[in-house]
């Protein structure tokens, strides 16, 4: 037997959330209890450090109706076309154990958009390593990519963009961030997931409950200690076999009109998902555990309520449909069982047999869990900031190189499903809407670079800059998800941190008309006191009228001229402080707006083709300046080559906004620049900066 | 009355929508098989297995949905003389059937590929092989973790013999045998090949050379 406090340590709850608990029921907690609000009042499930931050998210437009409490965010993009997509963590799991930790993570993101109904057209994912020097690193990244690639590719979601970085930051806790986009052709509905209709089953489907994962939520949130190990059996196992099936189940139910809810059993499992639904949908809920299948019949109750088994669903449907959702299910090979049924009164039984084990409000720990207001302290931008002549640009060399990283990409998936019109191997994914086909854009962003250096910086770029990089793609950036990563919340430095970015994300998502729409926070990436670089993760979704002309990314004529487009927002050496170690310095140009020049950039690509401006390729320019982007732009040989004039050290500038582009005809792409940005001067610059040609 | 082209749809298969749309893209008729059933070799001009991961790739790649009741129907569809093209994991499923010569095993890089690659016709065969021509050079894309061509030295010789070798690598991206990307029998009416053609339907997809397939 546990004594008290053994208890509030092994569940992470306070003594002061004990008290609440204990005064919202009126009476001491049962032991069956304590797990139930350990898991629900747990940061990761309850959201309670950043919930007040988070209602800063709020702006919305005509294409982004407000579903508080579904599992993803919806936009409509017209045409009768809706998109659910949604943002995730699974930091801590794949540190304990990189497959099954990334595989699951793509898992669990897939489960919330296709519970929605949503058949899911593409992944993303999000990546932060320590160096390669640290220990377990290589397998940890191998590892990752490995359960990522297993996972995507047997469901059959073709993962079309990414980001990879590597800081030593993440040593000891790195990120691993999957992005879902789920498509709703016109005339299929959408699921929701609130509990409804008195009588009404609850109905178990999809794999067997085991032991994996029981504690999962509680671990998500704790720092780690020298002990990762032991916690193994904390991490879920993923069956992306059964996933596949699942799909396929759940969106025929679904499209055939069988069910009235339907929810994901994600972090918690049973229990979140069953009092959640109870919660949103004022009901109550009877669920008797024994009925729940098992992999192993010793399993306890609270094993079952916690149990983070992969690749299973909870639904509510009118008992007549019963046997035809059980048709299709089984038609499928997988498991349907009903577990209970709706009530109105709003009380959660769970029952054990005829045995009640408890009867509790749902509210009570839904909606009642505790939400803190951690202390934190205004942002100012640090000292750092510098005119552009104290910042030392002599820092930079000629000899870095972009890392490669195809070896990762080259094991996603990335044509499944036939749409893909951008692949991993360009800045952006693109994917062709089956109904319209218009072309939907898939970018994720946050530079751990900018975020090092300052948080706002950081945040507004996570934003600015993958918009960019679709403005350039003729896709207009159209919601934002986000996956929050960042340390103790309880230290002020990383709260102060947390709440600059998320005041700078709402800044430049409602800048660019683009709201946050759903989304994730991770906090306590934490390792013996030692925090990550807090890194605010954004996927983006953007439109552009169709998939056809796309300008390449890469080089494609030699002899050409390569021309450079800079908008003087910020300049910074924070990659090459980075690569040498050092502390970096930026500039800031208050005057520009660099969100106006972002959304004028939208309509350029249409243009050179209406011209007929002979541009051959176009590329954003990414950190490490020109020289790092001309690298990745060269291809079957052909490179570029600086032009005399140009100064060697300018081509390493990281100077926010830039791209560059090739054309045969200088003078009038030059011109048709100035024509096209003409609002755009003062901060606007156009120059020549060299040629392509004919490597060795 | 249009040609019916059924697409055969094992448990795990995620290539299924694709090989139905690219087909009905191309003017054709088609209809998705079940697993489970049979079917009137009479019912379709010809069958389609898509690529994906059927049963999971448990035991061995295509080795479950080999033995799968529609299986029966295939066999029969094929020992016609009709047209069988398996795609992938279709193709892995067609060796494991015995309807193809050689396996297919893991890559030697012991990872998945996706990539585009460069293939050259080494056989012109009537149906899905009519119109590409002798030498001719396509590009599609791959996309497996199986996808490398083995057969011991009696079947390989034997394939080669018959004239079974049907497309090659220009550049061997997992280690298959004499570079080999696709086979057929020896009666030249059971196809198979690891790159996708149905990827390669649009220039915006980054190729048409699936055209040359259907």
């Amino acid at each position: 037997m546990r004594t008290f406090e053994e208890k509030l340590k092994f569940y992470r709850l306070t003594s002061e959330e004990y008290q609440k608990a204990k005064n919202s029921l009126g009476r001491d907690l049962l032991d069956i209890e304590w797990p139930l609000f350990s898991a629900l009042w747990s940061e990761h499930c309850s959201y309670k450090s950043s919930k007040i931050h988070l209602r800063k998210f709020s702006y919305r437009n005509q294409n982004t109706p407000n579903l508080e409490g579904e599992n993803a965010g919806v936009v409509d993009l017209g045409f009768g076309e809706r998109i659910a997509f949604k943002m995730e963590s699974h930091n801590h799991p794949s540190f304990i154990e990189p497959v099954q930790g990334a595989a699951t993570g793509v898992g669990g993101i897939l489960r919330d958009i296709f519970t929605m109904g949503a058949r899911p057209i593409a992944l993303a994912n999000y990546l932060c390593f320590g160096q390669e020097s640290a220990p377990r690193m290589d397998d940890l990244q191998k590892g990752v990519v490995h359960g990522i690639s297993m996972y995507g590719n047997c469901v059959g979601v073709p993962t079309i963009t990414g980001q990879t970085q590597y800081q030593s930051q993440y040593n000891q806790n790195i990120l691993v961030n999957a992005m879902a986009v789920g498509y709703f052709a016109p005339e299929q509905k959408m699921a929701r997931a609130r509990a409804g209709g008195v009588g009404n089953w609850v109905v178990y489907v999809g794999a067997k409950t085991g032991r994996d994962g029981v504690h999962g939520a509680s671990m998500a949130s704790a720092s780690f200690d020298e002990d990762t190990e032991s916690k193994k059996p904390n991490v879920q196992i993923g069956d992306p076999y059964y996933e596949k099936l699942l799909i396929e189940a759940c969106l025929e139910v679904l499209s055939k009109d069988l069910v009235v809810a339907m929810q994901d059993m994600g972090a918690a499992g049973l229990t979140s998902s069953s009092f959640e639904m109870a919660s949103h949908g004022q009901v109550g809920l009877e669920i008797d555990l024994q009925k729940v299948p098992l992999r192993d019949p010793s399993m306890t109750p609270e094993e079952i309520l916690l149990s983070e088994s992969q690749e299973r669903m909870l639904l509510i449907c009118r008992p007549e449909h019963f046997p035809e959702i059980q048709k299709i299910f089984s038609r499928w090979n997988l498991d349907s069982t009903c577990l209970g049924t709706v009530r109105e009164k709003r009380q959660v039984v769970l029952k054990w047999g005829s045995e009640t084990l408890t009867t509790i409000d749902p509210d009570l720990i839904v909606e009642k869990a505790p939400r803190y207001e951690r202390p934190y302290e205004k942002w100012v931008s640090a000292q750092q900031v510098a005119s552009p002549s104290e910042v030392n640009w002599n820092l930079f060399n000629t000899t870095a190189k972009a890392r490669p990283l195809n070896w990762i990409y080259n094991q996603y998936d990335q044509r499944v499903g036939t749409r893909t019109a951008r692949d991993c191997a360009d800045p952006i994914g693109m994917v062709q809407l089956d109904h319209s086909k218009r072309g939907l854009a898939v970018a994720v962003g946050c530079r751990a670079d900018l975020m090092k250096m300052d948080a706002r910086l950081g945040a507004l770029d996570a934003i600015y800059y993958p918009s960019f990089q679709m403005a350039l793609s003729g896709a207009k950036v159209m919601a934002v998800t986000d996956c929050l990563n960042f340390g103790n919340p309880q230290k002020v430095r990383i709260m102060s941190e947390f709440v600059a970015s998320v005041e700078a994300l709402a800044q430049a998502a409602e800048e660019l008309d683009a709201p946050v729409i759903s989304g994730n926070v991770s906090f306590y990436n934490e390792t013996l006191e030692q925090n990550i670089i807090s890194t605010p993760a954004t996927g983006l979704v953007g439109l552009r009228a169709d998939v056809e002309n796309l300008i390449p990314s890469r080089f494609v004529n030699p002899f050409e001229s390569v021309i450079l487009v800079k908008y003087a927002w910020a300049a910074t050496n924070a990659f090459w402080a980075h690569q040498k170690n050092q502390s970096a310095r930026f500039y800031l140009n208050a005057e520009a707006k660099p969100a106006e020049f972002i959304l004028s950039c939208v309509g350029l690509e249409r243009k050179i083709f209406e011209k007929s401006i002979s541009v051959s390729s176009l590329r954003s320019v990414s950190l490490g300046g020109v020289a790092t982007t001309v690298q990745k732009m060269s291809d079957q040989g052909i490179v570029f080559k600086a032009h005399p004039q140009t100064v060697e050290a300018d081509l390493y500038k990281d100077e926010l906004y830039q791209f560059v582009l090739t054309t045969s005809n200088e003078q009038e792409t030059i011109e048709f620049l100035q024509d096209y940005f003409s609002e755009m001067s003062p901060f606007l610059s156009i120059q020549v900066v060299g040629q392509t040609t004919q490597g060795a | 009355m249009a040609k019916k082209v059924g697409v055969i749809r094992f448990l795990g298969t995620n290539c299924d929508f694709d090989i139905l749309k690219w087909v009905q893209n191309k003017g054709q008729n088609s209809e998705f098989i079940w697993h489970e059933d049979q079917f009137n070799t009479q019912d379709f001009e010809a069958l389609i297995l898509p690529g994906g991961f059927s049963y999971g790739d448990y035991l061995r790649c295509g080795a479950l949905a080999a033995r799968s009741p529609v299986m029966k129907s295939v066999n029969e569809f094929a020992k016609q003389g009709k047209p069988v093209l398996g795609i992938c994991n279709g193709f892995q499923i067609l060796c494991e059937a015995g309807l193809l010569p050689g396996a297919l095993i893991r890559n030697d890089s012991l990872r998945f590929k996706d990539e585009w690659a460069q293939l050259r016709v080494v056989n012109q065969k009537s149906y899905f092989g009519e119109k590409l021509n002798p030498d001719q050079k396509i590009q599609l894309p791959i996309a497996h973790g199986d996808g490398r061509f083995y057969a011991d030295a009696e079947t390989f010789k034997k394939i080669q013999d018959q004239n079974c070798v049907w497309l090659k690598y220009e550049k061997n991206p997992n280690g298959s045998m004499a570079d080999i990307a696709g086979v057929t029998n020896a009666q030249g009416n059971v196809f198979g090949l690891m790159p996708h053609p149905e990827r390669a339907q649009f220039s915006w997809m980054g190729s048409t050379d699936g055209d040359f397939f259907l």
